[in-house]
């Protein structure tokens, strides 16, 4: 079994794995929510919730699972959390809920939570699985966040909803439509892909 | 115990568990959603309709009305109106006089269109004063011969709306949606 | 280039099929029995089994192309374009025909972006791209200067 520390399951996420920038993962709801910061946010926070709730349970019950039946069991496991979190989302909060639209079911499809359970949750303890799931879960807020943000600084000119650039700044408008995804997320692939080199030389 | 009773028994575990959380998770949202659905509908009928005492639902053909009434004599009818818009369904309350021929509100339930472009239909940034304005625009509008739209100019008659500039797909989708609904919805009430 | 345009017609397949069946469990099944609550997990269940079922089809009729899309063949189930689709149909109130339309429509896209995505990347090959770009990087972008140039024919009809 691996000997290293356990925190290091959690800081992993954070940027070496990070599974957005560094193993692409979960690409498709991190491209089409990230208009607004908070819109980011919010489905960080889903996707995480649903990522520690499946790798609590699939940990649990990684002796039982036949491993035939494991893909479909996890996703139906997954599934049943991503209705949770929908549900919850679609009471409490509405508005929110409303801007998401159908990216909160996608969530079901992400690779990064299924990834992740196949992974790892599966063969490892529950301690673990749960640090490496809250470690993954940042990671991607983290990115949706950052890349969120810069999307809605430029192509809204608020952040949060509030107004952060001067006057005559003109918005970017395609910074708001889907191609911005694209151009922004290859940017900051870019510069992560740059940070790493330099800090091994 | 063989491994295809295995895979029977742990499955049908996971699915009927599933099945458990979400039946009671079930119990305790959908009121909540409900009351919000009503929230929004009641708040979309207010802006749609003018001052009224009271506010009854009628099924007629294809159509759901809310009456509003005022000294028992109805004012105003609302409905829904659905159509595509740029990127996405567009739904829409529209009230009109009981003889069809002006508008008295009409507000958007729901929009998915392209944000900072077709969605300044309901909400335009650059008009601090009144980011509604193009929604507002239907209030007291006529509707014969029909609706029309005009571009970067300001409307010169009483059944035409301005449209919005970069968003005049999303501007027109309103004015087409509202044409055809009206329309059918006065058919139907007529009938 | 090839196995793009197959991926592509593996993935219609699916799309299409998948977006009938929810269409009728929806309106036959979850509707009528008041279950609306288990719409994701019984859609998701139908694609995973759709694709399994595409999955062992190819293995039969062409191993060659079977052990060309390998890996990503399984990982049809979590592209989120199939129960997007699917979810999209039920939200935009569809009928049967309609939903048919959107997704033989939806597919015939998927399958063009990707031939084109597969024959740009291929002449990348003799490109120099800066180091920091190399891979997924200089991919996202391009995604990015398409997406542009197909947003240019919406709304011409």
């Amino acid at each position: 079994m691996n000997k290293k520390p356990a925190i290091q399951e959690f800081i992993k996420g954070l940027w070496d794995e990070n599974p957005v920038l560094v193993q692409l993962l979960g690409l498709c709801p991190t491209l089409a929510v990230t208009v607004s910061a908070e819109n980011g946010l919010a489905m960080g926070v889903a996707a995480t919730f649903v990522l520690v709730c499946s790798s609590f349970l699939i940990s649990l019950l990684r002796n039982v699972i036949p491993n035939q039946v494991r893909i479909a069991s996890y996703i139906v496991i997954i599934a049943t959390f991503v209705t949770i979190a929908d549900r919850f989302l679609a009471a409490y909060t509405p508005d929110i809920s409303k801007s998401l639209g159908p990216f909160i079911p996608l969530i079901i499809v992400n690779c990064m939570i299924l990834g992740r359970q196949e992974a790892f949750a599966s063969k490892n303890k529950l301690g673990r699985a749960l640090l490496d799931a809250l470690g993954m879960g940042a990671g991607f807020t983290l990115a949706l966040l950052v890349l969120s943000s810069v999307r809605e600084v430029l192509g809204s000119g608020t952040w949060f909803g509030m107004d952060v650039m001067w006057a005559s700044f003109s918005t970017w408008k395609v910074m708001s439509l889907p191609p911005g995804a694209f151009l922004t997320l290859g940017c900051m692939i870019a510069a992560a892909n740059w940070i790493n080199r330099r800090r091994q030389t | 115990m063989s491994n295809s009773a295995k895979i029977i028994i742990v499955l049908t575990v996971i699915t009927l568990f599933s099945g458990g959380v979400l039946a009671l998770l079930d119990n305790f949202t959908a009121p909540k959603i409900k009351a919000h659905q009503e929230e929004v509908k009641n708040r979309a009928l207010r802006a749609a309709l003018p001052d009224n005492d009271r506010v009854q639902e009628l099924t007629k053909g294809d159509y759901r009305f809310y009456a509003a009434y005022r000294d028992n004599e109805i004012v105003a009818l609302a409905f829904e109106a659905s159509g595509g818009g740029y990127q996405s369904e567009l739904r829409l309350m529209v009230g009109v006089t009981p003889d069809f021929n002006t508008i008295t509100g009409a507000v958007i339930l729901e929009q998915v269109e392209t944000p900072g472009l077709g969605t300044k239909i309901q909400e335009d940034p650059a008009n601090k004063e009144n980011p509604g304005w193009f929604m507002g625009q239907f209030t007291g509008l006529r509707t014969e011969p029909e609706i029309s739209y005009v571009k970067n100019e300001e409307p010169g008659n009483d059944h035409e709306v301005r449209a919005i500039t970069g968003a005049t797909i999303s501007s027109k989708a309103v004015v087409n949606i509202l044409n055809e609904h009206i329309k059918k919805a006065e058919a139907a009430w007529n009938e | 280039m090839d196995s793009a345009f197959s991926m592509g017609i593996a993935v219609t397949f699916v799309m299409v099929i998948a977006a009938m069946v929810t269409w009728l469990i929806y309106y036959l099944v979850l509707v009528p029995f008041n279950l609306k609550i288990l719409e994701y997990v019984s859609f998701i269940l139908v694609i995973a089994s759709l694709v399994q079922l595409v999955e062992m089809f190819i293995r039969k009729v062409s191993k060659p192309l079977y052990d060309a899309l390998g890996i990503f063949l399984p990982l049809i189930t979590t592209n989120c374009a199939i129960l997007g689709l699917a979810l999209y149909a039920i939200l935009n109130e569809y009928n049967f025909l309609q939903t048919l339309a959107y997704a033989v429509g939806a597919g015939a896209g998927f399958t063009l972006a990707l031939v084109i995505m597969a024959g740009i990347r291929e002449e990348l090959e003799l490109v120099e791209v800066p180091r920091s770009f190399k891979g997924a990087a200089i991919t996202m972008v391009i995604a990015g200067s398409l997406a542009l140039a197909f947003m240019g024919f919406a709304g011409l009809i």
